[in-house]
């Protein structure tokens, strides 16, 4: 009940001020501070031991009562500056697939002291707990299970602790508008990549097999790794990529017509699956969907473009 | 990074600490309690610990509630009811014990530590000296330490020292707005509601019984037992008889209040010297209450006895006060019906014959009481010692025992042997108990009578007087009357044997230092009440009247110290300012950024001199001056305070714009 009221008043104190820019420095008027649930069941234990006191003229009694009632309020004060001076940015959060588990990144450093046991959640999940360092950046990642293909985002993060005794809940609010994608589920009984599109270019058909290594050409982001020409590098020269082709120039193109399914999501996951597929062999392949158009390429860049297309597939352009 | 949710299951060793926690708080009362209470609780704890160490699996629900319900019978079996000190004391630790063996989820944790706060305050209702309290700050020490571990544990459980360090620092922090709730909390008078029966059981007074032994036990009391304001002069020292509970019956051994004591009006056939003054009598959970030898008024719900014993209607649980008139220069009892004097003058032969047959002896030689009386008191004064730590007397013939062979003691050993003695003389004689002399409070003239200051003394009936007046103690040590019984005892005439191996004085020394710290213990912590509290304000400047007054006082006082505690962690938490070379160093970057010769980050002093000297060569001998100088404080010697001032002159006339 709590929780949810904390919410409410959070979203409509926060209504406009959201998505902010990194970094994001906790300053005090940021960092709300309540009694926890057991913060009121303690006052209610002080109170008891307050009347017993009182009732039994018992001056150890007293002082147990004041040192507890005290150590409470001295606690607030810890609670709020384990949060306090927080520095907060966004770190990368990556592509996932639907069914998946995307991790927000968060990057938080402590200008002073050590912080310990800093909660950050989503409205209504699960926390995570981390303890920040003195000035070194530690990540945290918020794991978001990714429902549905498109764009996930972070949306507004909470970020909490208890610490050090658990009677107080300090808590602060934070949104950088972070985002990733998320692609259709490959779906593997579309089967093989259809061969009819090849034929398109009229160059063959593909024979998936050994890789043959054709030439050598400038390094782009993106390569995967083992295709990168260490020896080159080693030699002195600049970064290269080898080039493999499996067949003789053969293209692919893999079309929006060709993944035959129910709906246009389940073509979606057929056209993913073929996409890696595709990659995973080392095809050139390219991609034709209602509204967009990739031309043929390899890699792990391009890869990625073919994906992220069909995960915004319908979204409209990318804001 | 590390991302673990702390408190999802109980780990191990959090529940290995409460469960150290609780045993530690609970030690004390495994001792006062009946057996079986300690070997449940140690039991289900012992279960609580195999299950958490072992991961076994919970005991059942329905076990868990059987077991419950039959430590709640167990309790009313022993004590007949649920409620009181001793029962409720031992309801919450078998509570306690089974929500240890219940608890699941960390939440159930922080309510069995909430327990625990509370059995610390019921270990107060029993004993509230300074190595109780001692003890108890180390319980509630490691409660919060236990508390800190639930919240600390990343991942991992928390170390000792993650879990001792963060709650001994919130502690120590709390201490000085503790100090000031517990100064000027307003005090109450008197319990909020009627006390259970056994609450005043550990309260010490007087008892309706006098056996050689009890009172030199009060003796080591040093608690109040009332406070007397005199309207006029305090009386001289040797007149401060204050009367208490009358006994009559004797047994051989012990004296006791007599079943049969009808109520009398107080007329006294002479009444001269009369003393005005107010009585504030200390809880004490019997009828009868205290005024000076012999009452002349009777205050509202109180009764006088044939025997002038004043009883009230109510047991005194509470303080109370009342005004009284006393008559210090008396008659009284002039006939004594024959029932009376009968009942005066029983004992049994056969016990204690040797001092019988003294008695009867006395009186057979001298025909006159008052020769009797006077022999007595000879005899006392010539071979016996006052002490404090008197031999125990063990025989079935105690009085004999005092008498003729230990003659060391205490007044009531006094007191019975010389009643015993009158009575086998064949004089009416009754013991009379209550408390002699006091101590001047000498900032507001008030008689302060403690614990240490009962007294028993003798009445004798002689024909033609009535009941006078005899204190056998007097004889023995005159210094007890005449100025009180620290005095009497001298500052070695506790345990002689102790202090005479003592040579160099260290013991005693040690044990006055005790002594002195434990009266200001009882004097500024345990007798901290509300006239202490009005009378310490009071020497502070704050006439503190009424509670709404110190209200204030006490939200503003709270409110400066939590203000200073959370300004001080507060303040340690600003950045640090950086070192002048280091702020002048910025500032020439943010100058050179200006020019567009920005530092890149990796870049060091002095591969960013050779950039600018490279790209402004007009700036060479200026950054190559600051540089160096830069350099010198960072990495090499430091810098001179004139040299710090040098470069921070520098920068601040480097113009690359």
């Amino acid at each position: 009940m709590l929780v949810n009221l904390r919410q409410s008043i959070a979203d409509w104190i926060f209504r406009a001020r959201f998505p902010e820019t990194s970094p994001v420095t906790l300053v005090q008027r940021r960092i709300f501070i309540l009694p926890s649930k057991e913060g009121y069941v303690f006052a209610l234990v002080l109170l008891v031991l307050l009347v017993a006191s009182i009732n039994y003229a018992l001056s150890l009694g007293f002082i147990l009562t004041f040192l507890l009632a005290a150590m409470g309020s001295v606690a607030m004060l810890h609670t709020w500056r384990n949060l306090a001076h927080l520095r907060i940015r966004p770190g990368r959060g990556d592509s996932v697939f639907a069914g998946d588990t995307a991790h927000f990144a968060v990057v938080i450093e402590s200008p002073v002291r050590e912080r310990f046991a800093v909660g950050l959640r989503r409205r209504d999940e699960e926390p995570v707990f981390a303890d920040i360092a003195e000035r070194e950046a530690t990540t945290v990642g918020i794991a978001v299970k990714a429902g549905r293909r498109g764009r996930l985002k972070c949306g507004r993060v909470e970020i909490y602790t208890r610490y050090p005794v658990g009677l107080f809940h300090a808590w602060s609010y934070f949104d950088f508008g972070q985002g990733v994608i998320v692609y259709p589920r490959p779906d593997p009984s579309a089967g093989p990549p259809p061969s009819r599109s090849v034929s398109e270019s009229g160059e063959g058909v593909p024979i998936p097999g050994e890789d043959d290594f054709h030439h050598l050409r400038e390094y782009r982001p993106g390569d995967p790794l083992r295709h990168v020409a260490w020896k080159a590098l080693a030699r002195g020269d600049q970064l290269l990529t080898k080039e493999f082709h499996a067949t003789a120039s053969g293209e692919l193109w893999l079309d929006w017509n060709d993944a035959r399914a129910a709906d246009p999501e389940a073509r979606l996951s057929f056209l993913a699956h073929w996409v890696i597929e595709c990659e995973r062999i080392g095809l050139r392949y390219g991609l034709r969907i209602p509204g967009v158009s990739v031309p043929p390429d390899r890699g792990e860049s391009h890869r990625a473009r073919c994906l992220e297309a069909l995960a915004l597939h319908g979204e409209g352009a990318p804001r | 990074m590390s991302a673990a949710i702390p408190n999802a299951a109980l780990d191990a060793r959090g529940v290995m600490w409460l469960l150290g926690a609780m045993l530690f708080v609970v030690a004390p009362h495994l001792a006062r309690m009946p057996e079986w209470v300690g070997a449940f609780f140690v039991l289900m704890v012992a279960w609580r610990g195999w299950v958490a160490w072992r991961a076994r699996h919970f005991p059942m629900r329905w076990v868990v509630f059987l077991l419950t319900v039959a430590a709640a019978a167990g309790t009313f079996l022993q004590y007949g009811r649920l409620f009181g000190r001793d029962a409720g004391t031992t309801l919450l630790i078998l509570m306690a014990a089974m929500k240890l063996v219940e608890m699941r989820t960390s939440r159930e944790v922080l309510l069995a530590i909430h327990l625990g706060f509370v059995l610390v305050m019921t270990n107060f209702l029993y004993s509230q000296t300074i190595p109780m309290g001692i003890y108890m700050l180390a319980c509630v020490w490691i409660f919060v330490a236990t508390l800190v571990g639930y919240q600390r544990g990343v991942g991992r459980p928390a170390t000792v020292a993650e879990r001792l360090v963060p709650a001994g620092k919130l502690l120590a922090q709390a201490l000085p707005l503790m100090v000031v709730l517990f100064v000027l909390f307003p005090r109450v008078t008197g319990p909020l509601w009627a006390l259970p029966q056994d609450a005043r059981a550990g309260l010490s007074g007087l008892s309706d019984t006098m056996t050689p032994g009890n009172i030199s036990k009060l003796i080591q009391s040093e608690a109040t037992a009332f406070r007397v304001e005199f309207d006029g002069d305090i009386p001289a020292y040797q007149w401060l008889y204050f009367r208490g509970p009358v006994l009559w019956a004797f047994d051989g051994r012990s004296w006791r209040m007599s079943e049969f004591s009808p109520a009398a009006a107080l007329e006294y056939p002479k009444a001269e010297r009369p003393v005005k003054y107010a009585m504030t009598v200390e809880p004490h959970g019997k009828h009868w209450l205290f005024a000076l030898d012999v009452p002349g008024s009777l205050p509202p719900g109180v009764s006088a006895r044939h025997d002038l014993q004043l009883r009230s209607v109510r047991p005194v649980d509470a303080r109370i006060r009342y005004e009284m008139t006393s008559y210090l220069d008396y008659r009284f009892g002039e006939k004594l019906p024959a029932g009376f004097r009968e009942f005066a003058l029983r004992f049994n032969t056969w016990q204690n014959p040797r001092t019988i047959a003294l008695g009867r002896q006395w009186a057979a030689e001298n025909p006159d009481p008052r020769r009797v009386i006077g022999r007595a008191l000879q005899y006392f004064n010539s071979q016996f010692t006052y002490t404090l730590e008197p031999p125990l007397l063990e025989s079935d013939d105690p009085y004999d025992e005092f008498l003729f062979d230990k003659k060391r003691g205490f007044c009531e050993h006094y007191a019975g042997s010389f009643a015993l003695l009158m009575r086998a003389a064949g004089i009416p004689s009754r013991i009379v108990t209550g408390y002699q002399g006091g101590e001047i409070n000498p900032l507001n003239r008030e008689l302060i009578v403690r614990q240490a200051d009962a007294h028993a003394w003798v009445e004798v009936w002689l024909e033609g007087e009535g009941w006078v007046r005899v204190d056998p103690t007097s004889a023995v040590s005159p210094n007890r009357i005449d100025s009180g019984i620290n005095a009497a005892l001298g500052p070695i005439g506790v345990i002689p044997s102790l202090i005479a191996a003592d040579r160099l004085g260290i013991l005693s020394n040690l044990r006055f230092a005790w002594d002195a710290l434990n009266s200001q213990w009882n004097q500024w912590v345990l007798g901290y009440n509300i006239d202490r509290q009005r009378q310490f304000l009071t020497r502070l400047g704050i006439d503190a009247l009424d509670w709404m007054t110190l209200a204030l006082w006490l939200a503003g006082v709270s409110f400066a110290v939590a203000g200073l505690v959370s300004l001080w962690l507060v303040a340690r938490d600003l950045p640090r300012r950086d070192p002048p070379a280091v702020r002048a160093w910025k500032r020439y970057g943010e100058k050179l950024a200006r020019a567009g010769l920005a530092r890149a980050p990796h870049e060091g002093p002095l591969d960013y001199l050779a950039r600018v000297r490279a790209a402004r060569p007009d700036l060479g001998p200026e950054a190559v001056a600051i540089t160096e100088r830069y350099v010198q404080a960072r990495y090499g010697t430091g810098l001179t305070a004139p040299e710090a001032r040098e470069l921070a002159q520098r920068v601040r006339d480097f113009r690359p714009a």
